[in-house]
This record gives structure tokens, sequence and C-alpha cells, in this order.
């Protein structure tokens, strides 16, 4: 089997170039065996076999354009040894920082659909969105994406695709290259829930192990195999192979999170996640308004915590050791060890500065600058500290509302019910009703035209921001959380949304379980 | 009278320190002499009054290794000897005679304050994040793991046995152990920083609130008294950066292998006062980190570095704050943070004088110059961007692991030089050099040559001896007799010293050149008097020079005929009644004490006419013990009575 490097051409979906790396043939599946695309910021070693051309693990950024890893991400190992046969690497925002994967040096992604016999292109979502597109076109069965703010339920929502990101700590970071190490999950994008949750908690067959229970030691934020267990003891669902009937939801509570019925929620996905609602309840589950006060800061919490993460991360690309220097030789490169006293290092920093202009494009160069100021002495106090305290709010909202306790804590959280918002109603004398899993959009608005993006990012570059609001809150708290596709109806006729599910920490198995339960309602509204 | 400022008053009573330069800091900087006794008062337990704002001197933006000059400055990397050529070379240069050490410790009206921090490397197999293996004069870039070049992807893994000689630092350091620690990266963009980052311990140090005691013996200026203890602010364990070698043309080589090996950072609070006293910290410092297997290797050899902060204030300055202090980086010799803490105080107080203004800013010193010099201002400074690594967990360490650590720590410097006076009756000065030659190799080569000895007299049939006399002459060749054959060594052969580099002593105690056995065996033959001391020192000459094979020392003695033949009894007699003619005005001595007119036995005349005899009698016959005591009985018996009947 050979493999081209290079950019897709001429494939299925024309405009868009989701595929970074591609491979000729299509591969001829065995049983068990299915195609894998990984995203581009997921080291990997070479296709299939060691005879292959290596692989580039490009992050979508000039940087890193030809940098090929010396080692795989365990991740991708993992899969390999679950039958996958990886088809190609897959086209993001540089780094993983954007909404849209438009910031790439690959040139943007996009869907492709016609609209009064005029072919538009919508946005794919961001970051994850070469994965996603690469999903719901039918070329990958499974794609591997990032998850650090949604970057793979906010693409997932925008193509029509499942999207899960797990809880913290349950998939191996090692070979992904960090975005914000402390939010940064690998996660799993399919066409339906139940490969998803057949590579999570282990096939039918019993043979092969869930990938919840694998501890890497190559990753120190890796939850070890006692944690591990530990917490799948206090679970539902770890154990024996995922049922073939839907998960009853009879009995089940779902909160619907006042704070994100916000007035930039377009109203057909307010209207279509209410028609989920009700006929959630029509099935037998309890619906009921619950409040996560602190989500009108998690937002701003989040841009001050990633990009500060970021640009701590992204200090490393300096034209040094790998990468491109961006600087030919020149006389003033001559010139920086002769130069006069305290001359040496304004010339050093126009090598690093050159290096890094050159390199970065202007979303990551953004964030750089953020989180440069966020961190520096004078800023830190007002910013990085304050966001890490409303990071800790947030994740004291969701203990509360969620009746499974959050088994990192050694002992549960204790509220005062006077110190509840007034916001919150109470189910009885003992406080407000506790709930299993949330019930919340996955994004604002459906995919936008990614001309109205790109024009929007000039104007007014922070704009793109907004589309995290409803995936932000759970990437803070390492929460697990999935996304499914939702019909939605509007002017311009029926269009895809996210219907995101967000759960108590380690409660995955039983978050995939209800969410393949979940999709075939909403899909049943098709 | 007088009235005295009250800051001044409170520094006195607080501190001990005395402002005005009159006649009373003439007594107190009598060598030995404490300041605060020589006013007469009691003497106040003044460290642990001392007020605890001078802890803020030290504030967190004391930040350590800058960029730039960290390891990688040429200075830093040359070979310390190559140092000390450019050192001579230098002061000929200049013309500038070497100042006494002891002239220049205080500037009259002027304190001067400093803090130190000091970088070492730690004794540990892996590096502190990551699985490779620590080098060890390695082919470049031999040792590195996909972490240590910061590969994208690869990620932190904290080796816990690191902590290990990091703790038992810590402890000998009197520093109180955290319980939790944390790690945060330190940004600045550096070549040999392939992160963009140093992860260190800013925020939340593993060690803190530890202090060190240096007595006079360990050298600190006389201004400081008998003892002075200094406050360790905290201890704190960070990656070391990589080599970076300058070649030719414009072109630098990296070395990944020393990238990420843990090193300690020790900060102590700014509560030094005197130049020499500095140096004696950095000194005792780099003693306890050996003594407790700590550290790889000394200052001198780069394995420890250190830099300085340097304050002047005026001593009657009413607002009694600190002046603007000044860091001075990378010192490599003991020498060079005494001359450097010199040179940058007189600069900031001539800077004061003629009203200038002190910047805050970093300054480089170099080994035998005369003024440090200025590096970079504030305005370059760069803003480290302390960030708590998101993906190091806390470092846990556990009351039983700090329990044993304390346990089985071995003996410290100060314990052992104790010892070292109080069992084998050596002087201060003769037990810290014991301790610290051939770096710390030497007292190890001590006891070595200490248990041969006492095996063969054992063999003997002897019992060990009860008293020090064999451990104290064990200590005085170890210290003097071998110190002989080194100094004449590097003197006649100075064309080529680095051929014959000392005694090339093991760290284990062992000189491939001198063993110690066979200086035991020759000590074995002093000690029970079957060889003259002249010949014990020809003979160690001779193993020294190769001609004496291990084990062959008493062979040697017996084809060379040197046994000690003792004159017998009449004959020392004899030799004494030569020696004594003419002597009559010293014989008249002994009878003015024989009489009581005189309180003191004549020792000294009795070892002059013993000389007489050594230099009169046969050669390498006579002893100096047997001489003295034929001597003194033909005195007494003989010719006392004589003299009494004469008069």
């Amino acid at each position: 089997m050979s493999a081209r490097i290079g950019r897709l051409r001429g494939l299925c979906l024309r405009h868009s170039s989701w595929f970074v790396v591609q491979q000729h043939d299509q591969p001829a599946l065995e049983q068990r065996q299915f195609r894998l695309a990984v995203k581009d910021n997921i080291a990997t070693v070479s296709p299939n076999s060691e005879e292959e051309t290596p692989l580039t693990t490009t992050c979508g950024s000039n940087f890193l354009a030809n940098y090929r890893s010396p080692f795989e991400a365990t991740i991708v190992t993992q899969l390999r040894s679950r039958g996958a046969l990886l088809v190609g690497k897959t086209n993001l925002d540089e780094f993983g920082m954007g909404s849209h994967s438009v910031h790439t040096a690959f040139g943007p992604v996009a869907q492709e659909g016609e609209h009064e016999q005029q072919a538009v292109k919508h946005s794919a979502g961001g970051s994850s969105g070469g994965s996603a597109v690469a999903v719901a076109t039918g070329e990958a069965d499974l794609a591997l994406g990032t998850d650090t703010g949604g970057s793979v339920r906010l693409p997932a929502a925008y193509t029509g695709v499942v999207g899960f990101k797990p809880s913290y700590g349950m998939l191996s970071r090692y070979g992904v290259v960090p975005y914000a190490n402390s939010l940064d999950t690998v996660g799993l994008l399919a066409k339906e829930v139940r490969p998803i949750a057949e590579l999570i908690l282990g096939g039918a067959d019993k043979v092969t192990r869930g990938l919840w229970a694998e501890h890497d030691p190559l990753d120190p934020t890796s939850l070890s195999h006692g944690a591990r267990r530990r917490c799948a003891s206090q679970r539902d669902c770890y154990t024996g192979p995922l049922p073939k009937d839907p998960y009853p939801l009879k009995n089940l509570k779902f909160g619907l999170p006042l704070e994100y019925n916000i007035t930039e929620l377009s109203p057909s996905i307010r209207h279509s996640w209410s028609a989920a609602a009700a006929k959630l309840q029509s099935l037998g589950a309890r619906l009921v308004p619950v409040s996560l006060p602190s989500t009108r800061h998690a937002l701003s919490a989040y841009y001050v915590i990633a990009p500060a993460e970021a640009s701590s991360n992204l200090a490393k690309y300096d034209g040094i050791r790998y990468g491109t220097r961006f600087t030919p030789p020149t006389e003033s490169d001559a010139a920086v060890s002769k130069g006069p006293e305290g001359q040496e290092e304004e010339e050093e920093g126009i090598l690093y500065a050159r290096a890094r202009t050159a390199g970065f494009g202007d979303e990551v160069k953004r964030r750089i600058l953020l989180g440069a100021y966020t961190l520096s002495s004078a800023a830190m106090d007002n910013y990085f500290l304050k966001a890490q305290k409303v990071r800790r709010l947030v994740r004291r909202d969701f203990n509360r509302v969620f009746a499974l306790p959050n088994p990192l804590l050694d002992k549960p959280e204790r509220f005062e019910l006077s110190e509840l918002p007034e916001t919150v109603g109470l189910e009885d004398k003992w406080g407000p009703t506790e709930v299993d899993f949330l019930l919340c959009p996955t994004a604002p608005t459906t995919a936008p035209r990614l001309d109205e993006v790109l024009s929007e990012e000039e104007k007014d570059p922070v704009s793109a921001y907004m589309n995290d609001v409803f995936t932000v809150p759970a990437s803070l708290a390492g929460l697990p959380a999935i996304s499914v596709p939702m019909r939605v109806e509007d002017k311009e006729g029926a269009g895809m949304a996210g219907l995101q599910l967000i759960g108590q920490y380690w409660d995955d198995a039983r978050l995939l379980a209800v969410a393949e339960t979940v999709a075939g309602v909403v899909r049943e509204e098709l | 009278m007088p009235r005295i400022p009250t800051v001044e008053l409170s520094r006195y009573l607080l501190t001990g320190h005395i402002a005005s330069p009159g006649c009373l800091r003439a007594r107190a900087a009598l060598p030995g002499k404490n300041t605060r006794v020589a006013l007469g008062g009691a003497p106040l337990p003044s460290r642990q009054l001392q007020p605890r704002q001078h802890a803020c001197h030290l504030t967190t933006e004391t930040s350590p290794a800058n960029p730039s000059t960290t390891t990688s400055s040429p200075a830093a990397a040359a070979p310390f000897r190559k140092q000390l050529k450019e050192q001579a070379k230098a002061l000929k240069k200049s013309g500038h005679k070497k100042k006494k050490s002891s002239d220049n410790q205080t500037v009259p009206g002027w304190e001067l304050t400093v803090g130190i921090e000091i970088h070492a490397q730690l004794n540990t197999a892996h590096k502190l994040f990551s699985p490779a293996t620590t080098p060890f004069n390695d082919p470049p870039n031999t040792h590195v793991a996909p972490f240590d070049l910061a590969l994208p992807g690869s990620q932190p893994l904290f080796q816990p046995a690191t902590l290990i000689p990091a703790v038992r630092a810590a402890l000998a350091l009197n520093c109180s152990i955290q319980p939790v620690s944390r790690f945060d990266r330190k940004h600045y963009f550096h070549w040999d920083q392939p992160s963009g980052y140093q992860i260190t311990q800013f925020y939340e140090p593993f060690a803190k609130d530890g202090f060190i005691t240096l007595y006079a013996r360990d050298g600190i200026a006389a201004e400081d008294g008998e003892e002075i203890k200094v406050g360790i602010k905290q201890v704190q364990m960070e990656q070391d950066t990589a080599k970076t070698t300058a070649q030719p043309g414009d072109v630098q080589w990296l070395d990944f292998n020393r990238v990420g090996v843990p090193l300690i950072e020790i900060i102590t609070l700014p509560e030094i006062h005197h130049p020499a006293t500095a140096a004696a910290l950095v000194r005792k410092v780099q003693m306890v980190l050996a003594s407790v297997d700590a550290c790889v290797s000394g200052l001198e050899e780069g394995g420890l570095r250190a830099d300085v902060n340097v304050s002047v204030r005026r001593m009657d300055d009413p607002s009694g704050k600190l002046g603007t202090r000044t860091e001075i980086k990378n010192l490599s010799s003991f020498k060079a943070v005494e001359d450097a803490i010199i040179a940058e105080r007189d600069r900031q107080i001539k800077l004061l004088e003629e009203g200038g203004e002190v910047k805050g800013e970093t300054r480089g010193w170099s080994l035998g110059s005369t003024e440090t010099r200025r590096l970079r201002g504030k305005e370059g400074e760069v803003d480290y961007r302390y960030m708590p690594d998101p993906d190091l967990g806390p470092v846990v360490i556990g009351e039983d692991l700090v329990a044993r650590l304390r346990e089985t720590m071995g003996v410290l410097p100060d314990q052992e030089a104790d010892q070292l006076m109080e069992r084998y009756n050596l002087s201060a000065k003769d037990a810290l050099s014991l301790m610290s030659l051939d770096g710390g190799a030497r007292i190890q080569y001590f006891y070595n040559v200490l248990d041969s000895l006492e095996e063969r007299l054992v063999a003997d049939g002897q019992a060990v001896p009860e008293g020090a006399e064999h451990a104290t002459l064990a200590a005085n060749w170890c210290l003097h007799e071998l110190g002989k054959l080194t100094d004449s060594a590097s003197s006649s052969t100075s064309s080529d010293t680095d051929v014959l580099e000392g005694l090339a002593m093991t760290p284990l105690g062992e000189s491939p050149l001198v063993p110690s056995s066979s200086l035991a065996a020759i000590l074995h033959h002093l000690y029970s008097r079957t060889i003259t001391a002249k010949v014990a020192k020809d003979l160690l000459w001779a193993v020294y020079r190769g001609e004496i094979p291990e084990g062959g020392t008493t062979s040697y003695i017996d084809t060379h005929g040197l046994w000690f033949k003792e004159l017998p009894e009449e004959e020392y007699a004899k030799l004494v009644d030569e020696v004594i003619q003419g002597e009559e005005k010293i014989l008249g001595e002994f009878l003015r004490w024989k009489q009581g007119k005189m309180k003191a036995y004549p020792q000294g005349k009795l070892m002059f006419l013993v000389g007489k005899m050594m230099r009169g009698g046969p050669e390498g016959r006579v002893e100096a013990a047997g001489a003295e005591r034929v001597l003194r009985r033909r005195i007494e018996e003989v010719y006392l009575p004589e003299l009494e009947k004469g008069e």
C-alpha cells in the first residue's frame, strides 16, 4: 500500500482540505477493522506499517509543516490494536485554536452544500473540523479530535455527527500536541454513538478492553489504574458489554440549565431543544430547570486560562530546533556575537521574533499575546488567578446539580441552602433537584456560512469565541460531554445542530448509553 | 552626650551592628572577638531577635538563572585552572597587589547586606522529568529523552528518586520539608532551553525556613565573631539547561545531555554583612552538600554556581531600609564570591557618595578583575510569567520518607570537625583542611590510613591505643607531609603540572600514588619507633616516586638498612657528655630550677641539647625521645650534683 504525502485534491469534498495526508487506496477492511482519521495535532509515525513514508504532524501550522514525530500518540496505538486503519490526517485550526477550522496554514475546512441551486460553503466548526468532515462524508468510520473548549463537540454539531469528549484523564494525551494541558482531552467522532461507546467501554466480544480501563504511564495526567477502578465502582454501565437495547429513560433526571437560554441562542435551536426535552419527558424522563450561576463567567475564564497555557506551550516553537527559522543568513546575524554590549540580546530577540512572526498564524499570535499578558507579573492577579477561581466555581456548580458526587473530591461538597441563588427552585426541604445529566444545545447557532465567518473574523476576531459558550463549562470542570445530531428547521430550511449531554465526572459509560437512546429519539424527529 | 539615632540603637541592640567607626570598632575588629562582647555588654541572643523584615529583601522577583548567562558564559565553561591563570595575568597587568582580605571587610559608615543563591547539581541517576540517565562526561547528545528536547506531544514524568538527594540537602540545611510542593514554569527564550521555559518551584518550594551556622573556623569575617547563623529562605528543585560550546566563526554547539538534569537552588536570607562570611557560607554549603551525598561536584568543578545580591546602606540612615540591590551572576570560586562582593560594595558606595543612585541590575564578574560589569538593567529584565505547570501534579513528601532520610543522613561537617578536634586532638584549622582537601576525599583517605594503621598495631599484638596519639600522627601526615609532596611537585615541575596532578585522590579516599596502606606501614614503623621521623619522610618520598610498591615498605627498609638501631644506653651517655661540653651556662639554668629559683623546667634548653645530640650522633641511630630521656637523667644524676658540690 503506498502513501502519498500532500494535500487532498479532487476527492468528494472538493473545496475542503481536511486531509493533510491521504492515502491512494481505500484499504479493504477485514472484520473488526475500521477506517480512522486522525487530527493533525496528534502524533503519528507511519500510516499503517513501518515501510511506509513517515507521516507529518503539522498541527496546521507553518512551523511544523515538515515535522515528523519520532513517536506515536498512545491513543493512536490503542486504536490500531483495536483494528484501526489510518486513512489520513485531518486539517484543523492551528494548534487547535479556533472555532471554524479556518485558521490553518493549509486553507480553511468547509462543508459544501446547496441552497437554492447555489453551491454554498458552511463552516465545519473547529478546531477538529477536518475530523468531523471526514466522518460526515464517510471518508472515515471514526475520527480522532481534541477537545479543549468544545473543539470536538462544536464541529460534530455543525456537521451533524456525534462528538464525544471523555472525562479529563481518561484518554492518554501522550503524543497530543498540547494547546492548554489542563483542558485538553482526546475526543472521538463518528456517525453513531455505538462505535464510540464500544471503544470506550469495550466491545460486545469481551475480547477488547475498554479504553476507559487503560492507564498510560507516559501521561502524568492519565488517571492511575487504582483511581480508574475506584471511580468506575461508583458508576453504572462499566461492567459488561454495552446493552443492545436502548437505555431506559424512565426515572432519569435531565437538567435544563437556565443560564444557557441566552439571547444569542437562535430561535430554531431553542425550539428544537425544548422539543427534544418534551419528547424525553414523554418517554418517562424527568426534566427540571437547574441553575449554574457561574456559567456567565466561564467563557471569560476559559479565554484567560487556555491562552495562558497556550502561550507557555508554544514557547518552544522558536525556529531553533524544529520548524522553519524563517531567517535567511544575513549580515545582521553575523553581528550577533560581535555587537557591542547590550546589543546582543536585541539581535537575539529579532531572531526569535522573526521566526515566530512568520511561523504562527494570526489567531495563534492573538492568543499567545493574550496569554503572555495575563501571565505577566502585573496582570497575573487580575486575570489568571481570578480565572482559576471562576474555574473552581464552575466545577462547584456542576457538583451541586449532579446527583452523583464527584469522585475526585475526598468528601462530598456541602452547599448551604441560604447561599443558593434565588433562581434555583427547591425540590423539597432538602434542597433543589439533583439531576443525572444536563441537556442543552452544543452551540447557539447552526453552522454559519463560511464567507460570513471569514468576513466576521476580519471585523471582530473575538466574536467567534461566543460559539464556545455551551461547551466551555464542561471543559473547565473536566466533565464528560457528548454532542448528538439534532434536526432544526429555520427559514433557510432544515439543518443540523447539536444536542449536548453533560454528565458527572467519570459517568462516561452511562452518558454514552443514554446518549445512544437520546440520539435515537432526536433522530426520530427527522 | 550625643544622642544616638533610634535606628542605629535598635540595630545594635537587635543585631549587634555598630555604626561608629571609632575606637570601638578597632577593638571589635580584633580577631576572634565578638563585637557585642567587646562592648562589655552581655552577649545578646541577637540572631533570634533579628527582625523578620529582612526576609523581604529576597522577594520573589529575586530571579535565579538569567537566560543569557546561566551556564553558558564562556567564563564559567573555562576550566578553573585556566581561570586562575587568567586572574594572575590580569593582576600582573593591572599592577594591583593583592589586598589582604581581612583589611576590607567593612567600610566605615556603611553597612553591606548580601543574600546568596546557590545552584547545585543533584547526585541522581535520572533527569528530573525524564527517565534519561544523567550524563557523566559522555559524548554530547547521548542522554536525551523526547521530553528533554521538548518534542511536541511529549510530557514530563517526574522521577521520584530525585527527591532523595534533594531532601537530604534540605535536611542538612535545617529546612522544614513541605508535605506538598508544586512545580511552576518560568518562561524565557534561550537556545539552551528547548521548551521555552524552565520548570522550577516558584510558588511552593519543597523546603523552607532553614539556616546554616558558620563558625570562626569556617573562615567568616572576624567582625562576625565566633559564629553566625544565616537563614535559608527556601530550597527548590529545578531543571538545568543545555550546555553551549562556542565554536569559531559565530557558531554555537549545543549539548542537550545536561538539559533537565535536576538542580536545587538554595536561597539565603539577606543576613550576611561581610564578604568573607559570604564566601565561607558558599564553601560550607558545598561541604554540607558533599557530606550528605547530595551533589555531584563542587563550585570549582562546575557542579555548584553562586549568584549574590548586594546592597549597601548608610549606618545612620533613619529609614533603616535596605539599599537597592544588584545581582552578580555565576560566581565560580569562593574567592570570586568575596572579591565580587567587595568590588560591588565599593562601587555602590562610591556611586552613592558621589550623589548617584544604585540601579537594580544584573552584573557579571570575571576572575581577577577589580570591578563588576553591567550585564543588563531593569529595562532588560525578563518577566518570567511564572505559571503552575498544568501537566505536573503536586509533589507529596511523606513524613516517613523524611524521617528515614534524617536517620540515615550520616555525619554532617560540623559534627565531623568537632569529632576530629576532640577525638584526635586536631586544631580547628587542620580539621577543616582535612575535611575540605581533595573535594572531601582527603578525610576519607585519613580514615583509611587510620584503619590500616590500627590493624597493623593489633596484628603486632598491641591493643588499639586508647589515646589519640597515633591518630594525631596519622592526621598530621595526611595533611602536612602529603601536602609537601604535592607542593614541591607542582613547584618543581611547574611547566607540566597537568601531568602530575596532586595525589590523584579518588572520591573513596585512595591515592594510586601514595596508597593508604603504604602510608600506614610507614606510620606503623614510625609509631613503633622502629624507624626515625627522617627515614619515614624519605620513605614517603620513595613511595610517591614509585620506588616502593604497595606492600613493599618493610622489605625496602630491610634492603636499604633503614631500621632504627638505637644507640645503647652507655653510648647515649657518652654523647651527652660530648654535647654538654662548654654548656655550663645552660646547666646553670637547670640548677636554678632545681633550687627552686625558677618555676618552670627549662624544657627549651633541654631540647636545644637534644638537637645538638641528634646532629652530633651517628646518622639514623639517635632518636629524640631516647636522647631526651638519657640527657635528662644524666643532668639530674651526674651534672647537677657535681655543680651543687662545686658551689
